[in-house]
């Protein structure tokens, strides 16, 4: 729970009752199913109107309690959180309210429940269909119940949205005092708040938050309404909401009073006002500030006056201070003096607690202890000390980079020119290209004048070592045989995973693949695998040789045949031995039937049966297969096609009579 | 006098560069802008140096350095070095260093005179800081962390250290270093204070997200503003208590 007033702002809008009833009842046409047959089975059709009001149900419950949590509880929020709001909307109200709201939701479940309940017995559509009307229609009259609780929600939503985001907990100046006495002016001058300033009492009738800053710290600056001096029970609204900030807010209290009496309250009044609200500074830092000083001062009072201020000053820590926020005499010391009061208070209080060690060491700062006599200076070139504070408004401020690159904004041509600050003896080296690498060496390794110098000191180092004998680690370089035998067995490990490897590559073959059952396979590799696995293929042999004569028989009478027939046309055989299609028949072609040499020589459709009782029957089962797909227009059994079953032109628009909404 | 910046929306602004009394290193952003805030207080006083690290836009984390030199780590690029040479100045030494801590700017925090450094440097590389930097190192830790570069801002004139360094403890380091040590936060109370605030004798740069109280304290540690650091125990003394208790 936020502790600022802002805060609230995370509350969304509460609906009016029949916005509730519209929103829960459409949201449980649009998010469920909407389509229910009667001839269903009866448990689908029950099923169908249980989920409708456990949905309708459920919606309302979460709605309902989505604004019972955002809306916060008063009794856990800070004191002047809570009496603050129960000044503005009091606290009975909003807790009835909410509780009328827990009652509805605690009503629409047991609607829900009571209805499932008779939903189970429901034995036809009809009925189920009324029982889920009547549960939704009880919800919906609950709901309906609930107008002014959600009305008075919603007010009070949108008054929180407004209030200032006032922050208990932090350094706090409060403004008071009589009506018109310049508490607003004030303010208007000391932060940016821009609170509205009249000539007539109660212009300010809310509290009004601003902020200024002073001693590295933020201060909130929180303007009243003005009191009028009378009993507590006769103050109104406006005037509570400034007894209240007085009443549970830890600052410092700043009492506004009026020396002109131009605010058309005698002086005498103002201090007894003072002596009346005096209980609620108990504790606090109290500054009197003296407004107007302009027309009139402490000074110029009559001795009367002047004993009943002086009776207020009198007490202990209340200290005085002038201003006048039309001439803005004092003002900032009137700031600055009530800011000091509270910043004292804060930190005499926060001495006396347990925090103040946890933070004792950034408070402290280490001095070094001299170790020995050497001078560390501060190194600050001159040059630093001279330049110029950059101003950007000023028009001869030096020209940097950002304004190069926003002169060249928008042609998305700017890139930084890194080499333009090189420090080198010679100006224009600066845009020199380097190559990195020549001669297939990397010129930065190269990058010293004496490197070969150096290269071959350091080789003739390294001979000179490795003469010595450093670099040699003696004869535990040598193998023993277990080693040996380790790196032959890892060597015979990496042959024989490259063949595995091998192996596995060699499967994976992109081309086709022919099955083995349409390879061509000869007699002879047949015979010589079943031979290979111990089978006799002798049977197999004769079978086959026994076949292959046929066929040659075959073939030799076809040969003879087209001889014969060639020989009778007088036409010699084709050099190439083609024939020509027309005259096909094959060696067991059938004699021709037809009419025309075009046409065809068989009815197909009796093609295979044997009787005519066969093909009849074949007709007819021919003509039940075609029915369906013809009755639905089908072009063949494949065809997918959904004609468009409600066409826009005849299921939309305006109708005579009625309308086309059967939601 | 202390300015407030921020690099492309990030307020860590120490990850992104690197502030000596003799030169001042920015990563390379898209645009000039995070540069130039340093070009504003900075031209025609130290050289302001674009550059990369080992490619990289971390150049604050990845190079530590002070007014005598700059050492980077083994990853920087000839071309890096090439063009960080050509930039500087004659008298500043650069040195590429073998270290497998490789972020030398979170591992060793100096000033002109003393570094601190993380406690499992290599010795090769203490001595290499010592010769190139031209200072006394020790190896530390900062409020138990050893990444002393990132918990501690450090300048001759004062040093700020992370909020939770004890008293002791600022007064143990405050007699190595031999400026005086004040504990404190930056960019709304980030305890790393490497990567908030960059340093040097005559200005400091801060993040974008430092408050009025942090900058105040820091002013005063680093004497920025004609203020000493006892301004921490006087003048600012009531708003500091009100502010962190």
């Amino acid at each position: 729970m936020a502790t600022a007033l802002g805060g609230f702002k995370a509350i969304a809008p509460v609906p009016s009752a029949s916005d509730f009833v519209d929103i829960a009842l459409s949201s449980t046409q649009r998010k469920l199913p909407t389509v229910i047959h009667k001839n269903f089975k009866i448990s689908r059709i029950r099923n169908f109107y249980m989920r409708k009001v456990k949905y309708c149900a459920n919606t309302i419950d979460e709605r309902i309690g989505k604004i019972l949590t955002e809306f916060p509880i008063l009794e856990n929020l800070h004191p002047f959180l809570m009496h603050f709001l129960n000044i503005l909307y009091d606290k009975e109200h909003w807790k009835i309210a909410l509780g009328q709201l827990n009652k509805a939701r605690h009503l629409v479940d047991q609607v829900a429940k009571d209805y499932l309940r008779l939903l189970k017995f429901a034995d036809s559509l009809y009925r189920a269909k009324q029982l889920k009307r009547a549960a939704l229609g009880r919800m919906a009259t609950i709901l309906k119940g609930q107008k002014n609780a959600l009305e008075f929600l919603e007010q009070v939503r949108q008054h929180l949205n407004r209030l200032p985001a006032i922050d208990p907990n932090t350094r706090t100046l409060i403004i008071c005092g009589f009506p018109n006495v310049g508490k607003s002016s004030f303010m208007n001058k000391v932060t940016r708040a821009d609170v509205e300033t009249a000539p007539y009492p109660f212009t300010t009738k809310a509290l009004h938050v601003g902020h200024t800053d002073y001693k590295y710290l933020r201060w909130q600056i929180i303007d009243t309404p003005g009191i009028l001096d009378h009993d507590i029970k006769d103050m109104n609204v406006i005037e509570m909401q400034s007894i209240t900030a007085l009443a549970h807010l830890r600052a410092a209290c700043m009492y506004f009073m009026d020396l002109s009496e131009q605010c058309g309250y005698t002086i005498e009044a103002q201090c007894k006002l003072f002596q009346s609200i005096q209980p609620l500074f108990r504790d606090k830092p109290v500054i009197v500030v003296f407004n107007k000083v302009d027309i009139a001062r402490y000074s110029d009072l009559t001795d009367e006056n002047k004993a009943f201020v002086d009776e207020i000053l009198a007490q202990p820590g209340i200290q005085s201070v002038s201003s006048s926020t039309i001439t803005e005499e004092g003002v900032m010391s009137v700031r600055d003096a009530a800011c000091d009061a509270l910043l004292a208070h804060r930190v005499e209080q926060k001495m006396r607690g347990s925090r103040i060690d946890a933070v004792a060491n950034k408070l402290h700062v280490a001095v070094p202890k001299q170790r020995d006599t050497k001078d560390r200076p501060a190194f600050i070139p001159p040059k630093a000390l001279e330049k110029k504070k950059y101003d950007k408004t000023d028009p001869e401020r030096i020209r940097l980079e950002r304004d190069d690159e926003v002169a060249m904004s928008g042609l998305g041509i700017f890139t930084q020119d890194m080499k333009k600050n090189y420090i080198l003896d010679d100006e224009e080296w600066k845009y020199d290209v380097m190559p990195e690498f020549m001669d297939g060496k990397n010129v930065a390794d190269f990058f010293s004048a004496d490197i070969a110098e150096q290269l071959s000191k350091l080789e003739e180092e390294e001979e000179r070592l490795d003469g010595e004998g450093f670099y040699e680690s003696g004869d535990d370089e040598e193998l023993n045989s277990e080693e040996e035998e380790i790196a032959d067995a890892a060597a015979q490990i990496v042959r024989s995973k490259a063949i595995l490897k091998q192996k596995s590559q060699a499967k994976h073959i992109s081309r086709a693949i022919i099955p083995r059952k349409a390879k061509n396979v000869t007699l002879k590799q047949f015979t010589t695998g079943m031979r290979e696995i111990g089978l006799d293929p002798k049977h197999l042999e004769r079978r086959a040789a026994v076949l292959s004569e046929k066929e040659k028989a075959a073939y030799d009478a076809y040969v003879k045949r087209q001889e014969a027939k060639e020989a009778a046309e007088g036409k010699a055989p084709a050099a190439d031995g083609d024939v020509e299609m027309q005259d096909a028949e094959g060696p067991s072609g059938s004699a021709s039937r037809g009419v025309s040499a075009r046409g065809p020589k068989t009815n197909r459709q009796f093609a295979g049966m044997a009787t005519d009782a066969q093909a009849t029957k074949a007709a007819l089962l021919r003509k039940f297969a075609v029915r369906e797909p013809n009755r639905m227009a089908r072009a063949s059994e494949s065809d997918r096609h959904i004609p468009i079953t409600r066409p826009k032109w005849m299921m939309s628009g305006k109708r005579k009579q009625g309308t086309n909404d059967r939601r | 006098m202390a300015v407030r910046a921020q690099f492309e929306n990030s307020s860590d602004i120490g990850v992104f560069a690197k502030l000596t009394n003799s030169y001042c290193l920015t990563a390379l952003a898209s645009s000039s802008n995070f540069y130039s805030v340093f070009e504003a207080e900075l031209q025609d006083v130290v050289p302001v140096i674009h550059t990369t690290i080992a490619g990289t836009r971390i150049v604050g984390r990845l190079t530590a350095g002070n007014r005598h030199g700059l050492l980077v780590p083994s990853t920087t690029t000839d071309q890096e070095l090439q063009h960080l040479r050509n930039a500087l100045p004659e008298e500043v030494a650069i040195r590429r260093i073998e270290e497998r801590l490789s972020a030398l700017g979170n591992v060793i925090a100096c000033n002109d005179y003393v570094a601190l450094v993380h406690p499992d440097i290599d010795r090769e590389t203490e001595e290499i800081i010592a010769d190139t930097l031209k200072v006394e190192v020790f190896r530390q830790t900062v409020a138990s962390n050893v990444l002393v570069g990132s918990y501690c801002a450090l300048s001759n004139q004062g040093g700020l250290v992370h909020p939770k360094t004890s008293r002791s403890e600022q007064d143990e380091l405050s007699s190595l270093l031999q400026v005086p040590l004040v504990a404190g936060t930056v960019n709304r109370g980030s305890d790393v204070i490497g990567a908030g605030l960059v340093v040097n004798d005559w200005c400091a740069f801060t993040g974008i997200d430092t408050t009025a109280t942090e900058i105040s304290v820091i002013e005063a540690t680093f004497k920025l503003q004609g203020q000493t650091q006892s301004a921490v125990i006087n003048e600012m003394r009531d708003s500091l208590i009100d502010n962190y208790a």
